[in-house]
This record gives structure tokens, C-alpha cells and sequence, in this order.
């Protein structure tokens, strides 16, 4: 008995220590656990935080307003209207009568649409985009449950066709398509905002859970150097010749000759902004002529596949033709506006000075080729001031082969005119030249008085001017700066310029001679009372020759001995008359009548 | 004034207030965090955001009679009901199968006697407390180390291991099944002096879990068996999110997004239909979620106070019997707490164990009051 007692004590002992062993086991599991948890809610819990919120949060985008495109009187050239978007979202719609009575109603939309999207079980349907804020803020103020109104941005362009293929347009999701809207849109383009509603599993949105907002970024602004008046009187000109000599096309650029920003570009026919997918009736015509075009070829069985494909293409080919901006996007045969270049590089070299005696019997003879003037009896004697004047063809011809190929490529590559101008605009198209060493006399005598080689208009325009404002070479562009809408300074644009591509001495007398074509010579319907013009006519026929389609244009500048502002008028493809200095001429004459007493009164420079 | 009689009387007839104190408080705070994370899905599903705390309540209601019937009954009658208390469990569970069996959500394992339903594997768990209590002080009372001879551990052993089987065969319950074993070899670890036979069994079981795992993590994952998919979805969960560690994953995200000071009560996002039924198994990492590291350290901290208690009141007994019945308990809340914890923070595979007190359930509400009402009474009987 007392040996079963003293077992019986002793393995009490051992059960208490042994019950406390046991718990302080328990009790150990149970803090390492508490490490456990402390290490997944410390340690883990941003991540698991930020995978939790990605769970929960249903975001929508706020777009951001694009920056405005102003020039440089500060009138806004690009902007933002507010639009509405209307959606509804079906779990949260008490009253469905009532929305598809008020939407059907307020929208103009038929109610078995509306009917369709507010009954259609999704987390979010859309009823109508782009409408306008009025309709949409009296739609918010009915405060239909389940019916939502965000706003959203349009660009707009206030003045319609005015500088449209400067300026460009934006798609769907407000990104540059074309123009200018392409090229600076890294800065015009916002940062989109988000609103991020806390939503439970079946993604209904929690009430008075509140929403976080990232709010947008509104992008920069974009000042340029366009000027709306002089961009309206040159369109006004443009558009004036456009149709009294019912032109392919009719293109004016105005540029500052020193520093290369452009005041005007304009390239008619224009379209509207606005309607960017809409034909202008000039390329409806076409689209009908082409269809009947199409229709009567149709027997061609050969062709038949490769028409159908043009019918396809149609469409969108004539939009990237009316959106093309001839001045910049096509090259052509500058013919004797070219002859300054020729002058230059004559000058430059020495082979030829202002007082040198020519003889002109009304052709040349070059190789085995005649070459005519384009006054057939010729010009007979006169110094090389005279020749520019008259713009006579075998003299140019003489001062391009005395400089000789080489030494004329170098003088071609120098003048910066084997390379894009570099302007700030998309799809800038490169120079058509001659292989160096493909250039025999022949072609060398045609590139004197500017043919058998293709530039853009900008690229001669830009050349020019270095070769007249000093012999420095500038980049044209509109870009000025970028401004926050706040009117904080982003940044400010800066373009290349190489220096000295002719000496002074070559500017003073270009200056000179070419002061001379107005003051004198075939320019003179240049000439502007009060001011001094220089400038330089030409008449090029288009290729293929012979077709009698020519391109008519003059360059000028003001004032002469200083320049300061130049204006290149080209008009394509004419009927009736077709000399450049009778029908360009007049152009740049009355828009510099207009523009220079402004520029003036502007304090231009 | 009030102090000096209580101090007086604790010597002999007080029970342990302390205990009594925790459990309540676990209780309260259970059913304000059912509330807290069923409100949103029971208003969704029922239209009553208190549907799932009404019950609770009602359960609780019920428990707390049960509790104060075990606080009143004098324990040493259970001693008797040894053999009873593990037929009863039998009966029960193999009841399951009879027409008095309910189905809910797939799995067999209630049963309703018309004026109650519950779970017999809780019945089961009290049930082998009190046969093993019962019998290991018999069996001591006999001397002689009876219980460590074959037939002394067959005794102890074998029934609670034929009840574990029958909760796993019949009811296909893994987790009610390991809690019953776990007690028993609690129970049993408590009642030999022997260390070495238990550090022996636990390093093999440890290596066989090592070794499994190595196995699992190399096995294909196309696993159509579905327990070796679970262990996978343990592993890895962020590989399994949409489907077998969708759970997992989910009460991970509720405990890492609650942070130090946590979201605030009833602000969780999980229990927004993301953790569904968080009310039940991973109610835990809600509480993580709302109250943060903070809160979940003070439920631990209570559970820990709640575990300490009863091994106090177990040393304190000088009744062999009333000693074992506490550890029995003490070993039947620290295994659950453990494994609860264990399961919502991932480390170790899912199994569907509740966290003791607060967890949604009615059945386990009762019995797990009972036990503590068998434990206040035992802390009467104290020194």
C-alpha cells in the first residue's frame, strides 16, 4: 500500500512536470507563430498590401487635357472642349424605365439602343461618347442611380482649315496624328489620371469606402512661331490664286531669315481640322472619278484584281494626299530660283564677279546638247547683275561649268542642301540628287538653272536664307518653347546653325543682285513701295516634259540690304498664265505690302 | 473590503476567475469578429447581416448552459462514465450514416437529433478526454508502471486511435482526427515519465514530413490526389492562386494587409466576398486584417494566458483524475490554436481546423465551453 502510494506519488510528480513541459511547448508553437505573423504583417506586407490592392481596386482613367498649341500673339490654335462620356452600370440601376426614357430623350438615341445597354448584365456599358457638356451635366444633375457621366477631352481647333497641315490632328485617343501634333507630343500629351474605386469580389463598387484619385497631368503647352494674321493673309492669297488660276495646289511659306522660325505655311486646298476623315470636295471629285475610272476599266480583266484593291485603298490614300503638306512632304525642280544658289556658289568660288561680260545668242551648247534660254532670241551682251536680272539660262550655264562638278557638289552638299532642313515638322521629304559621279556636263549645266534634280520648297527656301542673312545656316521650325499651363517654363527650343556657308561678301552681293531682279528684272512685280525687296522668279516645267504643266513660283525677302522676313509662293500647275513673275510675284508683292508694315509695327526683330 | 473573503475562500472552493475572464472575453470578441466578417456576406446572401452572429449568439446561449452545468456537475461522475463517453462517441459519429446524418456543403458530418444539430466528432474529442483521463488513473492506481507495458498503451491508445478513425473514415474529417490522436498522445506523453520514445516518434515524424515534402515538390503537379495538392498549394502559393491555394492566398493577403495597426475594425476588403466564408477556418487572418499585428498578438497573448491557466489548474489538482481531464483540454485548445494559426499563415497545409471561441460554429461553441466548465470545476477542488 504505501509502495503503491509513494508510485503513485512520484508519478504525480511526473505528470505535473510533465503537464509543464507540455505547455511550455504549446506556448512556444503558439509565439513562434506570433513570429510567424509578425514576420507575414511586417516583413511581407507591402507585398501582400500592394497584391491586396490591385485585388480591390477597380481603376478608371481620367484623361488629361492635352496642351494647347498658342502662336505667337498668343492666340490658342489647339484646344480642349469638354465632352461627356455616359455610361451606366447595371447592378447599381434602381429605376431602368426611367434611365432608358431619360437617355433615349436626352442623347437622341432610339430606346430600343439604349434599351439593349442599360438591360445588358456588365460591370460597365457605354451609351454615348463625345457628347457635349451641357447634355451631360444635365444628365449628372438628374442623378439616376447607376447612370455615370465622366468627362473627357476633345481637341479642338478653333480656327477649322487654317494652318491644317502645320498643325496636324489627333485620333481617337487624343494622339498626334499628323503635323505638329505629332512632333511635340511628348509634351502636349498628359499624364492620365485614375480614379480607383474599392470594389468587392463581384466588383461592385463599395459605397462610402471612398475612392482614391490620381489626378491627371495636363500637357504642355506649345508655343509657336506661326502668326495667326500672317498665316490667315497668306491662306487668303494662297486660296485667291488657288482659284482665279485654278492650280493643283497653291503653297506660301513665310519664314524669319535669321533664325528660321516660320511665321505662315500654308498649302492649299486645306482642309478642316475638326473633320480630319472628311474628303474636301476636291478629292470627293477625284474619289467619284476614280470609282467611274474604275467602273470603265473593269472589262480589263488583268487589272481587275489590282483595281479592287485600289477601291479599298481608296479612301485612305486620298486622306493621306489631302493631308500632305506640299511644302515640307514633296520635292520639286526649283528651276530658276536655283539660279541664286548658282550665284552663290559662282560668287563664292570667284569664278565669275558681279561685273563679268557675258554674251547670251538665246541658247548654249553644251556637249553635243543645245540648250535654249528661255528667251528664245537671246539676251545678248550683258554683265552677270543683268543675267541674273533676266534669269538667263546660258550664262548660269557657263558660271556652272566653270566651277565644274566637283567643285558645284561641294558647294551643293556645303549649302546644306543635300539634307533634310531638320524642321520640326514629321515626314520631311529628302533631297533627289545626282550621284557625284554621275554628273557630266549635261547634268551639270541643268542643275546650274535648277532642274534634273528635286528639293523641297522649305529646303531652297532655307538654303537662301543662309545664303543672304550672313552665311548662316538655320533650321526652320515652328516650336518655340513648351509652358506648363501654369505659365511655368518647361523649356525652351533650340536649333542647330552651321556658320559660315558664305562669306559675307558673297551675301552683299546676292543681296545686291538679287535686290536687283525686283528693283529691275523679272521680279519687279515683287517690288513693294517703301520697302526694299529682293527676290527671284521661276518657271519650271513639271516632269514629264512637254505635258505644259508648270510650277510658277517666287522667293522674296525684305527688307534687301537687311534681310529679315522671306516669302516663297509656289503654284502648281497654273492654267492660262504660268510665269512665275506674273503670277508669284504678285503674291508675295501684296503679302508683303500686308505683313511688313505689321512686322514693322510688331517690332519684328 | 471585497478582496479579503474571496482570498479567504480561493484556498478552498474559488474557481479560477482568471480563466473564467479569458474565456468570456474570447467569446465576446468571437462574436463581435463574426459579426464584423459575416455581416457583408450574409446581407448579400440573405438579406440579414446578422444572420451568421443570430446563430452564433443563439450557440453561444446554449454553450454557456453547458458550461455552467459542467461547473456545477461534480466531475469525479464523469470518471465513471469512461467506456460510456467513448461509446457514445462511436454511436455518434457511425450515426452519420444513418438517416439522422446531414450533408452541408459536401461533407457528411453532422448529425441532427431533432432538437439539436451538431458535429459528433466534438463529442468525440470530449468523449476520449474523459475516457483517457478515466483510465490512466486507473491504470496508475494499479502501480507498478502498468502503463508502460504493451497492454497498458494498447489500453490507452488504441480506442482513441479507433475514434480517430472513424471521425477520418466516416465523416472524412483529417483535421478532427489528428486533433483526437494529438490528444491522446498528449495525454499520454503527460501520464509516462518516459522523453525519449516521444523525441524518437516526433524526429521520425518530422523526417517522414521532410520527406514527403521533398517528394510532393518533386512530384508532377497534375496530382489528382487531392490531399498531395493541397501539400503542392502549401508550398507554393502564389502557383496555385486561382484555384487550390486560392484560400491560402487570400488569408495571406487579409494578414499582409493589415500591417502593424491594421485596417480598423470592419474595414476589412478580404471579407468582401474575396475570403469566402472567413467567418469559419480563417476568421484569424481577418482579425490580422482589421486590427493589425496588434490585435493579433493580443489574441495569442490570450490564448497563451488561456493554455498557462489550465496547466496551472492541472499542477494545482491534487486528484489525479481532475488533473488529467485539464490536460486533456489544455492539449485539445493548444493543438487547435496551434494548427488554426499554423494553417492561416501558411505554414503548414490546409486543413480545416477553427480557431477555439471565435470561430463560427455551434457545436464546437458548446462542447468547447463544456470542457472549460469541467475545467473551472476541477479549479475548485485546487490544493
Amino acid at each position: 500500500m504505501a509502495a503503491k502510494n509513494s508510485t503513485g506519488r512520484r508519478n504525480m510528480t511526473v505528470q505535473k512536470r510533465k503537464t509543464f513541459v507540455l505547455c511550455v511547448m504549446s506556448v512556444a508553437a503558439l509565439l513562434l507563430l506570433g513570429v510567424r505573423v509578425g514576420y507575414l504583417m511586417i516583413m511581407c506586407s507591402e507585398h501582400y498590401t500592394e497584391l491586396a490592392t490591385q485585388l480591390h481596386e477597380r481603376e478608371r482613367d481620367i484623361k488629361a487635357a492635352r496642351g494647347r498649341i498658342i502662336d505667337s500673339t498668343g492666340t490658342v490654335l489647339a484646344d480642349n472642349k469638354t465632352v461627356c462620356t455616359i455610361s451606366v452600370i447595371h447592378s447599381q440601376v434602381k429605376e431602368p424605365e426611367q434611365v432608358i426614357e431619360v437617355l433615349s430623350r436626352e442623347l437622341g438615341l432610339s430606346e430600343e439602343y439604349v434599351r439593349k445597354r442599360v438591360e445588358k448584365y456588365s460591370a460597365r456599358e457605354r451609351i454615348k461618347s463625345n457628347v457635349d457638356k451641357e447634355t451631360g451635366d444635365r444628365i449628372r444633375s438628374l442623378d439616376m442611380a447607376g447612370v455615370k457621366v465622366d468627362e473627357d477631352y476633345k481637341r479642338y481647333y478653333p480656327y477649322g482649315e487654317l494652318a491644317s497641315k502645320v498643325l496636324g490632328f489627333t485620333g481617337g485617343d487624343n494622339q498626334g496624328i499628323i503635323g505638329l501634333e505629332v512632333s511635340y507630343e511628348e509634351y502636349l500629351t498628359g499624364k492620365k489620371g485614375q480614379i480607383l474605386t474599392l470594389t468587392d469580389a463581384k466588383g461592385i463598387e463599395l459605397d462610402g469606402m471612398g475612392e482614391r484619385r490620381q489626378e491627371p497631368e495636363a500637357g504642355k503647352d506649345l508655343y509657336i512661331s506661326l502668326d495667326i494674321n500672317i498665316q490667315k493673309y497668306a491662306t487668303q492669297l494662297a486660296k485667291q490664286a488657288y482659284e482665279t488660276k485654278q492650280a493643283a495646289g497653291v503653297s506660301i511659306i513665310v519664314m524669319n531669315v535669321n533664325n528660321g522660325e516660320i511665321l505662315a505655311m500654308t498649302d492649299v486646298p486645306e482642309f478642316n481640322l475638326n473633320e480630319p476623315f472628311t474628303l474636301i470636295e476636291e478629292f470627293q471629285v477625284q474619289e467619284i472619278e476614280k470609282e467611274t475610272e474604275e467602273q470603265t476599266t473593269q472589262q480589263d480583266e488583268e487589272n481587275q484584281t489590282e483595281e479592287k484593291q485600289e477601291t479599298r485603298e481608296s479612301t485612305q490614300d486620298l486622306l493621306n494626299k489631302m493631308w500632305r503638306n506640299g511644302c515640307i512632304n514633296d520635292t520639286y525642280e526649283p528651276g530658276s530660283t536655283f539660279k541664286i544658289i548658282t550665284a552663290a556658289a559662282g560668287l563664292e568660288s570667284g569664278v565669275v564677279s558681279l561685273n563679268d561680260n557675258f554674251s547670251c545668242p538665246g541658247f548654249i551648247v553644251v556637249d553635243d546638247r543645245r540648250i535654249r534660254c528661255h528667251k528664245i532670241s537671246g539676251h545678248g551682251a550683258e554683265d552677270f547683275t543683268h543675267a541674273v536680272m533676266n534669269s538667263c539660262n546660258p550664262v548660269f550655264i557657263t558660271v556652272g561649268l566653270r566651277i565644274g562638278a566637283e567643285r558645284y557638289y561641294e558647294y551643293f552638299t556645303k549649302f546644306g542642301l543635300k539634307q533634310k532642313t531638320g524642321i520640326d515638322l514629321p515626314g520631311e521629304a529628302g533631297t533627289i540628287m545626282h550621284q557625284p559621279d554621275k554628273i557630266g556636263e549635261v547634268e551639270l549645266a541643268t542643275i546650274s538653272f535648277g532642274q534634273s534634280f528635286q528639293i523641297t520648297p522649305l529646303r531652297l527656301m532655307t538654303t537662301v536664307s543662309g545664303l543672304i542673312n550672313g552665311g548662316r545656316l538655320v533650321t526652320p521650325h515652328f516650336g518655340v518653347k513648351a509652358m506648363s499651363a501654369d505659365s511655368t517654363m518647361v523649356e525652351e527650343f533650340t536649333y542647330p546653325v552651321s556658320e559660315g556657308i558664305v562669306s559675307a561678301e558673297t551675301t552683299e552681293k546676292l543681296k545686291y543682285v538679287l535686290e536687283q531682279v525686283v528693283e529691275n528684272g523679272g521680279g519687279k512685280n515683287g517690288y513693294v513701295e517703301g520697302f526694299r525687296i529682293g527676290g527671284k522668279t521661276a518657271t519650271s516645267q513639271t516632269l514629264p516634259r512637254g505635258t505644259g504643266r508648270y510650277i510658277a513660283s517666287f522667293l522674296g525677302f525684305a527688307p534687301a540690304d537687311n534681310p529679315k522676313v522671306m516669302a516663297l509662293a509656289i503654284i502648281d500647275t497654273p492654267q492660262g498664265t504660268y510665269y512665275g513673275g506674273q503670277i508669284a510675284a504678285p503674291i508675295v508683292r501684296q503679302l508683303f505690302e500686308n505683313i511688313l508694315p505689321y512686322l514693322e509695327e510688331m517690332d519684328y526683330n | 473590503m471585497a478582496k479579503e473573503p474571496i482570498k479567504f475562500r480561493s484556498s478552498k472552493h474559488n474557481m479560477d476567475y482568471i480563466l473564467l475572464t479569458v474565456v468570456l472575453f474570447l467569446v465576446g470578441f468571437g462574436l463581435l469578429m463574426i459579426y464584423s466578417v459575416s455581416s457583408y456576406e450574409a446581407s448579400v446572401e440573405f438579406g440579414d447581416s446578422a444572420y451568421y452572429l443570430k446563430n452564433q449568439a443563439q450557440s453561444t446561449m446554449i454553450g454557456f448552459v453547458g458550461l455552467f452545468v459542467m461547473i456545477k456537475f461534480p466531475y469525479k461522475a464523469l470518471q465513471k462514465m469512461d467506456v460510456m463517453a467513448l461509446l457514445v462517441s462511436a454511436v455518434l459519429i457511425i450515426l452519420v450514416k444513418s438517416p439522422l446524418g446531414i450533408t452541408r456543403n459536401g461533407a457528411s458530418r453532422w448529425i441532427n437529433l431533432g432538437f439539436i444539430t451538431f458535429q459528433p466528432a466534438e463529442v468525440a474529442k470530449i468523449g476520449v478526454i474523459i475516457y483517457l483521463a478515466s483510465i490512466i488513473q486507473r491504470l496508475e492506481s494499479l502501480g507498478k508502471n502498468v502503463i508502460r507495458t504493451p497492454k497498458g498503451l494498447a489500453i490507452i491508445l488504441v480506442p482513441p486511435t479507433i475514434i480517430a478513425g472513424l471521425i477520418y473514415l466516416i465523416t472524412n474529417n483529417l483535421s478532427s482526427a489528428i486533433i483526437v490522436m494529438g490528444i491522446a498522445v498528449a495525454m499520454l506523453f503527460v501520464a509516462v515519465p518516459d522523453y525519449k520514445w516521444f523525441v524518437a516518434i516526433g524526429a521520425a515524424g518530422v523526417a517522414a514530413v521532410a520527406a514527403l515534402v521533398i517528394a510532393v515538390s518533386n512530384a508532377d503537379a497534375t496530382g489528382s490526389n487531392f490531399r498531395l495538392a493541397r501539400i503542392q498549394a502549401w508550398l507554393d502559393p502564389e502557383s496555385y492562386s486561382t484555384d487550390r491555394a486560392f484560400q491560402t492566398l487570400q488569408a495571406l493577403y487579409a494578414i499582409g494587409s493589415g500591417g502593424i495597426w491594421g485596417k480598423g475594425l470592419g474595414q476589412s476588403m478580404q471579407k468582401r466576398g474575396f475570403l469566402p466564408e472567413a467567418q469559419n477556418d480563417m476568421i484569424f487572418s481577418i482579425i490580422c486584417e482589421e486590427l493589425g499585428l496588434f490585435g493579433a498578438f493580443t489574441i495569442i497573448l490570450l490564448f497563451v494566458v488561456l493554455i498557462w491557466s489550465c496547466m496551472v489548474i492541472a499542477n494545482k489538482t491534487m486528484d489525479r483524475f481532475g488533473s488529467l481531464l485539464v490536460v486533456g483540454v489544455m492539449a485539445h485548445y493548444a493543438i487547435q490554436v496551434i494548427l488554426n494559426i499554423a494553417v492561416v499563415t501558411n505554414t503548414i497545409p490546409n486543413t480545416g481546423i477553427t480557431l477555439p471561441f471565435i470561430s463560427y460554429g455551434g457545436t464546437s461553441t458548446l462542447f468547447l465551453l463544456m470542457e472549460i466548465g469541467i475545467v473551472l470545476n476541477v479549479s475548485k477542488y485546487c490544493r
